[in-house]
């Protein structure tokens, strides 16, 4: 299955509702049929990389051990827009994940046009 | 060349701000179900001159009037938009 | 052209399930060829055969089926996602020791394997939610 360029827009934040959680099953689940999708988190997505989150009080499991697997399946580099973490006042050393390296994009427009395929979450 | 689908009003939700921030050269937007409320207001008009769509069924179900910049089509001339552009994006929350 | 669809909303809650609806219509009758529809997150709802609407609504999963029908479309229902929010086959009920199965005849439930095929195969990727 390799040779279609896929990406994965995250916009959503977690907990609130499903959309982060199973957009993120959806990239793992992909990775695994060796069609391995790039993630980009922008608006409320790039809640989902603050590496500060314990959700077990409202009955959640964390969506930091999703994002921990993507180097497992073979996603070391993450996208993430700049314009996003700016208005939301995230700073890089907030949004780390071990074994990912994660990478700022202004122009996400370019970064889109490029892909063959992109799924919406 | 991107086909942006919007398909939120852009009052309660801002699917349209971050798509139009997103807007790269030869890109082009269709609005669809409440994203054809953005129609009374000026947002859309951020995106170039002949770029901008909408579903002619979705505006008149709503009673939104389509102004003369917008191009109003049916379902034939959907899919093939869809035909002409690659990727396709959904902007739905 | 192929096409595949990701639907994301349930029936009767929003008008994404109803615009993909219209959209597989459309690309149908151009002679566009429909690879799968793949319905993920509250999209699993459209698979349900218990959906009853009043009978000057629209019945989407009946629409569904009868555009399967029509055109053997393959309309698989995310089972995960499906499990999770109660819309069962046979089989699923029984392993999973429920008392009923839901899942309209027409759809089947498979995993997001499908989901990844779908867009390795299709020329276009077409998603439906909100």
């Amino acid at each position: 299955m390799e040779g279609k360029s896929t990406l994965a827009l995250c916009r959503q934040p977690p907990y609130g509702n499903a959309l982060a959680r199973e957009g993120l099953e959806a990239v793992l689940a992909a990775a695994a049929m060796d069609l391995v999708p790039d993630l980009l988190f922008l608006s409320d997505g790039v809640f989902q990389l603050l590496d500060n989150q314990s959700p077990a009080e409202i009955h959640q499991k964390s969506l930091q051990r999703n994002l921990q697997a993507l180097p497992m399946f073979g996603i070391e580099q993450i996208f993430v827009c700049g314009r996003s973490l700016i208005e939301r006042g995230i700073s890089a050393d907030q949004i780390t994940i071990p074994g990912v390296e994660v990478r700022q994009v202004q122009d996400t427009g370019k970064l889109i046009a490029a892909y063959d395929t992109v799924l919406s979450f | 060349m991107t086909l942006h689908i919007v398909s939120k009003s852009p009052y309660g939700c801002n699917a349209l701000t971050e798509c139009l921030a997103t807007f790269a050269e030869g890109d082009v937007l269709l609005l669809i179900e409440d994203g054809v409320y953005a129609l009374t207001d000026h947002k859309w008009e951020a995106a170039p001159a002949g770029s901008v769509y909408c579903l002619r069924a979705d505006a008149e179900a709503r009673g939104i009037a389509i102004p003369e910049k917008v191009e109003g089509i049916d379902d034939t001339r959907w899919v093939e938009l869809c035909t002409r552009h690659n990727p396709i994006v959904s902007w739905y929350k | 052209m192929k096409f595949a669809l990701a639907v994301h909303s349930a029936p009767h809650t929003s008008q994404s399930a109803a615009s993909a609806l219209r959209f597989a219509r459309a690309l149908l009758a151009q002679g566009h060829e429909l690879y799968r529809v793949f319905f993920y997150c509250d999209g699993v709802h459209n698979g349900s055969v218990l959906a009853a609407p009043p009978q000057d609504e629209a019945d989407l999963v009946g629409e569904w089926q009868a555009l399967q029908q029509a055109h053997g479309l393959d309309l698989v229902v995310c089972i995960a996602a499906a499990q999770r929010r109660g819309v069962l086959s046979e089989s699923e009920a029984g392993r999973l020791e429920k008392s009923a199965a839901n899942l309209a005849p027409g759809f089947e439930l498979a995993g997001l394997g499908q989901l990844a095929d779908a867009i390795a195969n299709a020329d276009r990727l077409v998603t439906f939610g909100g």
